[in-house]
């Protein structure tokens, strides 16, 4: 999709006398301004938006516009010229943007900035014009030229936004604001707005509304939550790219679509390069991708030699990519056929699959794809049916089942379209019965302090009107994650060395509960609390400790035991600080090295306490316990190594070898055989009587008929094959 | 920011989306293992009423249709299948009579299917009398035996389960010995951790759970009656429906709390539907099909050492500025909150929006075994917020420097459907978007339907209706995969051919219609109208103002020309501008047919104009034409 499709805002920044006042100290309008453009300036950087910023300060000690003749057109300055917003822009708004000390009336600056728009956008082509202007008002403006300014506006296509320290209705019913609902609004503290204002107020009313009679004033927004609310950016958002199609219904009935993707999962694209630690140069850094066989040399493999294949339950299947091209499943483009209809009620909001929903519209200039469609959104409205539909977006892409929904508003109808699963995507869980069972069924008392949590933590609330209102509205909330990485990116931009900022108050405030909600329902919650009875389970999973395993053992100095009650962790450090005396049961191989390097004991009396351990862990049939074992044995078998001794490990080995079958644990001399743990041969110990085929063999029992019948692509194996393998 | 682009899956494997997703892998140790045990005895051979399968057959259906389905879910799980009550014996050192060990525990394979194959219907159970036939029964052996299929194995095991088919109730016939020996066998297996099951099909006369077998199965794993159905399954469906339910172990994706002011609730987080995709590929070794293993290395360029973790860090580059990161900086800014749910308020039902979805939901039931009381919370819950028709809203962070998104915890009672638990109690976790994932569309007002039109449609609507089930469409793509895949591992000459259940029975559509399409089309479409044509161009009436999308011809005077080119902004103006400029002033415009005289020009260019912009195709030639322009003047 190569269209370079771009928008141009200029921003109308007030940086007057008045905007520099901060009431009742509070942050002043002129540092609320720069916020919020230097937060939209930031979103353009580092989304790599295409879009052109322009900046028109008025209120400036100097004037520097083309309009500026004679008396016209005073102390208003073009800060910056249409361009793509860039890090020097960043840096430059942060620190050459200050407040002035003169006035200036915001329509002139308005016209100053329609004068640039134009001349600066001629001969190229853009999506959408806009102006944003953010202001306190409190300068004379003269009325006169009003309606040529509207007029000029509406033939150019450009579209206006306000942004205000109050909001649009200040100056009506002042009283009333302070008890306000809805929590996100500050009550605004300028109770008297001066005449300038009012006067102000009056023409920005009129000016938006002559632009757009009924959505005009939601374009008039409040500096607190412009930035929350993204308002400036999505003014001119790219819209989504039209997806032409044709409904089918069997093979005579068609009507002419346009999809629109309406709701998709953002998501960050750009990535993160590796860099060298020094240097900072991606180019010093190469990813060497290298293929070996699974052998015990690692044998490398040429890139060539490598083909593609799939695991097919045991069976492994080579299958070129070429190969796949050709046998895979192939559609015939795209499609939005109808395969049915079928009651609302069947389709579960919880099965809705994919990350997007598709709005469907009749295809454009089509009156009568128009009137088609219509009929089949009233029809499916009414019958409070769905329609189940066959959707492929093109040849390539797979094909999907899903839903189209019937969506019927005050300003348009349309279908909405969302994926249903197939039947390999879904899981059959049972999960225990809740409500039948006697143990968890809540009592009269804990449902009434649930029913009373629910009605104070409502976030919907009737207004003065008795208009419900939603006071956490998620879908009008920015994600936090791209919020959270501009600002970093931004502090790390600017300020290389320092570390990275800690997280904006607004950004986290803005998750959370409303401050209204939280004091409401701090009663029923505290009552909930003494009602419900909650207990963490304490889990011990990591830490065993002797105690618990063996219960206590007399044999242990006091001061170990001391520390075991107490749950904590072994570290070689604090055992091999010369206070082992004995292999303790914690941690015996270590235990059991150590006497035997200190020479704390004779090496057979240590080889006997261990021995002695490793039959307690053997006791407990366990993964765990046998692996504990195992590692007791290898240290067994490297100290006999060491010491020269190979005779008691041996011993040791052939009686534990005869046990398995008694006690059972052939599971653990399976991994036993895995970690290839065997006699020490004359190749490890002069003396001893073992060879090392004879070790080799130690690890077998009996002749394994099944290994032969087992894995299906190495027929040819037999024992000695499986020796080597060990 | 995202484009059409985007939407298309991804048809190689290499790329797999990043861990962000919360339908995330299972990490588990051990490998799932299932030993079906089929009784083999004559009474299993005899035929249903009108010709139905023998119990036999539906088994070996049933087992075949598991095999596959672990096949395609890509599982690592391993399954055995056993028959006890067999004449002849075959197991490991045949230690054991009359137990014949079809198939050890092992991933299942083309292979194996095949073979389960073989033993359906007629010619199966004829291969079956042949290769085994029936004698006596003793079930304590074949439990045993069972037993050390599961000791055998190598790999470590996490859930073990067995299931006994058999429509034999008292399968020792009134032998207390063996009756007893067999309960024994069963309780070591489940000391060991084996779940024994029992699918019980139809007797004449009932099949009584209480003569023997309640002592061989293990208890329900829950307090609910759930564990044990008392009906036998007499229908394929039902055996399959029962089996599937109980073949999956059900995991949580993960256990997190769910936090009510300071008040802390477990719950586990499961996913219920998640799309299933094609397993990734492996590369093998051409010459002996072995897979290899892949090993990567990063290097430095200059000096050819090897760099450690710690040796690199991150960076991104806007416009002309490098920023770097450390690895964990990159990970710490996505920080936010600890793992968890953390309930902000409740809604009523109707806030939450049809087309306010971004992701698959998940399913949230509590875990009273982190932490006791949680049920009890959780049930209260769930009975008022399905009383009083609300959902809660949650904050949920799924992982560990996971940033957090909104959820709708939307309730939902327990549905039997026949014993059978149709849909679990609990919450479905409905992931909201956030503004940034909502698009802004241009609307426009539309002519409206008539009644009469809308009341035709609705007879359309009526003549093709039908019941949609969830679980009615199979995935055509990864079907046709698996036959590919299964064509090739049997040598076979080609690949069964899937139904595609994805596309509309256009023939059975039409009929059903009939002449409704007609009177609906008379209705609203002129007799002319073709939906395959073009569109009629319709012409706009010209407006007074507005129209963004027309912008007026720019026609640029020569003032004008002269003055962008000594301000050095002709750059600026669009190709059809600069050539209508080139004509008016009789500069050729003319290609090269040389790639080294463009090229020579290029250069030319690129001294003179230091700071120009190559990128695009288009600046190119804007900076081309600029250059005549300006040699022309």
């Amino acid at each position: 999709m190569a269209r370079a499709s771009k928008s141009a805002v200029v921003l109308c920044v007030d940086v007057g006398l008045s905007m520099g006042n901060s009431p009742f100290g509070e942050e002043a309008p002129f540092q609320q301004a720069k916020k919020i453009i230097q937060k939209f300036i930031q979103r353009q950087v580092f989304s790599e938006s295409k879009n052109e910023l322009g900046i028109v300060l008025f209120g400036t000690d100097d004037t520097k516009n083309p309009l500026a003749q004679d008396d016209q057109y005073q102390n208003i300055c073009i800060h910056r010229h249409l361009m793509m917003a860039d890090f020097e822009l960043l840096e430059d708004v942060e620190h050459n943007i200050q407040s002035g000390g003169q006035h200036a009336d915001w329509l002139d600056a308005l016209v100053v900035c329609m004068d640039l728009l134009q001349k600066e956008t001629m001969g190229k082509k853009y999506e959408k014009l806009n102006i944003a202007v953010l202001t306190d008002l409190n300068t004379p403006a003269c009325a006169d030229q009003l309606d040529i300014i509207i007029g000029n506006l509406k033939k150019a296509g450009i579209t206006l936004q306000f942004f205000l320290p109050f909001p649009v209705d200040a100056d009506e019913g002042g009283a009333a604001d302070g008890d306000r609902p809805g929590p996100r609004h500050p009550p605004h503290s300028g109770k008297g707005l001066s005449r300038e204002q009012k006067q102000g107020l009056e023409m920005v009313r009129q000016v938006m509304t002559s632009l757009d009679e009924e959505d005009g004033l939601d374009e008039v927004h409040v500096f607190s939550d412009a930035v929350e609310k993204l308002s400036i950016f999505k003014r001119i958002e790219r819209r989504p790219m039209a997806w032409p199609c044709q409904l089918t219904m069997g093979s005579s009935l068609s009507i002419r679509i346009i999809g629109y993707k309406a709701v998709c999962e953002e998501k960050i694209k750009k990535t993160w390069s590796v860099v060298d630690a020094e240097s900072h140069q991606k180019d010093d850094v190469k990813k060497d991708t290298v293929y070996c066989l699974n052998d015990d040399n690692e044998t490398e493999v040429q890139k060539d030699d490598v083909i593609q294949g799939f695991r097919y339950g045991s069976d492994i299947v080579p299958f070129s990519k070429v190969d796949q091209e050709q046998m895979k499943y192939k559609s015939d483009g795209k499609c939005f056929a109808v395969l049915g209809f079928t009651k609302q009620e069947l389709v579960y909001r919880h099965h809705f699959m994919g990350q997007q929903v598709l709005k469907v519209f009749a295809a454009k200039d089509d009156e009568h794809a128009a009137v088609a469609l219509s009929a089949l959104i009233h029809a499916l409205d009414s019958l409070k049916m769905v329609a189940i539909v066959r959707y492929a977006y093109d040849r390539r892409s797979n094909p999907q089942v899903g839903a189209a929904f019937p969506c019927v508003k005050d300003k348009y109808e349309c279908l909405v379209y969302v994926q249903l699963p197939y039947m390999e995507d879904l899981r059959q869980y049972m999960f225990p019965s809740l409500e039948n069972n006697k143990k968890f069924v809540p009592s009269e008392a804990q449902l009434s302090a649930v029913d009373n949590l629910i009605s104070s933590m409502m976030l919907v609330e009737e207004d003065e009107d008795g208009v419900m209102e939603d006071i956490f509205k998620v879908n009008k909330i920015p994600n936090p994650q791209f919020q959270r990485l501009f600002q970093c990116l931004h502090h790390r931009g600017l300020n290389p060395d320092k570390p990275l900022p800690p997280m904006e108050p607004w950004l986290k405030q803005m998750l959370d509960r409303p401050q209204a909600v939280s004091a409401r329902c701090h009663a029923p919650l505290q009552e909930m609390k003494k009602l419900f009875t909650l207990k963490e389970v304490v889990q011990k999973k990591g830490q065993k400790t002797s105690a618990d395993v063996f219960g206590n053992s007399t044999e242990e100095p006091d001061a170990k035991k001391f520390k075991m009650d107490e749950g904590e962790k072994f570290s070689l450090a604090e055992t091999s600080e010369g206070n082992i005396t004995s292999v303790g049961s914690v941690n015996p191989a270590e235990n059991f090295c150590t006497l035997v390097q200190k020479k704390t004991v004779p090496f057979d009396q240590a080889c006997k306490q261990l021995t002695h351990r490793m039959e307690q862990l053997l006791g407990n049939r366990s993964t765990d316990y046998y692996m504990k074992t195992i590692t007791c044995i290898q240290a067994f078998r490297e100290q006999s190594i060491k010491e020269s001794n190979a005779d008691l490990f041996n011993s040791y080995m052939q009686s534990l070898k005869d046990s398995v079958p008694d006690k059972n644990l052939q599971e653990f001399w399976d991994l036993l055989v895995a970690d290839s743990i065997t006699l020490i041969s004359k190749d490890d110990v002069d003396s001893s009587t073992v060879s090392k085929q004879e070790a080799k063999q130690f690890l077998t029992f009996e002749e394994k008929e099944e290994m032969a019948a087992a894995p299906s692509h190495d027929d040819a194996g037999d024992v000695d094959d499986l020796l080597d393998m060990m | 920011m995202a484009d059409w682009s985007d939407y298309r899956n991804e048809d190689d494997e290499e790329e797999q989306e990043e861990g962000e997703e919360p339908t995330g892998e299972y990490k588990s140790t051990g490998r799932d293992s299932l030993v079906f045990l089929v009784d083999a005895s004559k009474e299993m051979f005899v035929k249903g009423e009108d010709g139905e399968p023998s119990n036999f057959d539906m088994t070996m259906q049933c087992v075949r249709s598991v095999y596959t389905s672990k096949i395609i879910s890509s599982d690592r799980d391993l399954v055995a299948l056993v028959f006890y009550g067999t004449k002849q014996s075959k197991n490991p050192r045949n230690s054991f009579k009359n137990v014949y060990v079809y198939h050890d525990l092992d991933s299942p394979g083309a292979r194996r299917v095949q073979e389960i194959d073989n033993l359906k219907g007629d010619k199966g159970s004829q291969l079956a009398a042949e290769t085994m036939g029936s004698g006596e029964t003793s079930l304590g052996d074949a439990l045993w035996c069972c037993s050390n299929l599961y000791s055998d194995i190598k790999l470590r095991l996490s859930h073990k389960r067995l299931m006994i088919f058999t429509c034999r109730d008292n399968p020792h016939g009134g032998d207390r010995t063996r009756d007893r020996q067999a309960c024994t066998k069963a309780d070591d297996l489940k000391e060991t951790g084996v779940v024994i099951d029992l699918m019980h099909l139809t007797k004449p006369g009932g099949f009584d759970v209480s003569l023997f077998f309640c002592d061989i199965i293990s208890p329900p794993e829950d307090e609910s009656e759930l564990g044990l159905q008392s009906e036998p399954c007499g229908k394929l469906e039902e055996l399959q429906k029962r089996v599937r339910a109980r073949e999956m172990p059900k995991r949580a994706m993960s256990r997190i709390t769910l936090s009510l002011g300071d008040m802390n609730v477990a719950a586990g987080v499961y996913v219920l539907a998640r799309t299933a995709t094609k397993p990734p590929a492996v590369r093998l070794y051409r010459d002996n099909n072995e897979p290899v293993r892949t090993k990567t290395r990063l290097f430095h360029t200059q000096n050819g050492s090897v760099l450690l973790p710690s040796d690199t860090k991150r960076a991104q580059v806007y416009g002309n500025k490098q920023i770097v990161m450390e690895k964990d900086e990159v990970d710490e800014m996505k920080k936010f909150e600890n793992p968890g749910l953390v309930l902000i308020g409740f809604k009523p039902m109707d806030c939450l929006k049809l087309h306010h979805h971004i992701r698959p939901a998940l399913f949230v039931y509590p875990e009273e075994d982190q932490i006791t009381g949680s049920s009890c919370v959780f049930t209260a819950l769930l009975q008022k917020c399905s009383e009083r028709n609300v959902f809660a809203l949650c904050k949920f962070t799924a992982r560990r420097n996971t940033p957090p998104r909104f959820v709708a915890l939307v309730p939902q009672r327990e549905v039997l459907d026949s014993q059978l638990q149709a849909a679990p109690p609990g919450f479905h976790a409905i992931f909201l978007p956030y503004a940034d994932d909502i698009r802004t569309l241009d609307v426009h007002e539309c002519p409206r339907a008539s009644d009469e039109q809308v009341d035709k449609m609705k007879e359309i609507v009526h003549k093709l209706r039908f019941k949609y089930r969830s679980d009615a469409f199979e995935n055509p793509v990864l079907q046709q995969h698996y036959r590919n895949l299964e064509a090739l591992a049997l040598d076979m000459m080609a690949p069964e051919a899937i139904e595609d259940f994805t596309m509309p029975k256009v023939k059975m559509i039409d009929e059903r219609l009939g002449p409704l399409v007609q009177e609906f089309k008379d209705l609203v479409y002129p007799a002319d109208y073709n939906p395959d044509g073009k569109p009629s161009a319709k012409r706009k009436p010209a407006e007074a103002g507005g129209g963004v999308d027309k912008k007026p011809k720019v026609e640029i005077s020569e003032e004008e020309l002269r003055a962008h080119v000594a301000k050095g902004t002709l750059g600026k103006l669009t190709v059809p501008v600069l050539k209508d400029a080139c004509k008016q002033f009789g500069v050729g415009i003319q290609r090269y047919k040389e790639k080294s005289e463009r090229n020579k020009e290029i250069n030319n260019i690129r001294k003179r104009e230091k700071n120009v912009n190559f990128a695009t195709e288009e600046q190119l030639r804007v900076h081309r034409i600029v250059y005549r322009l300006r040699c022309a003047s």
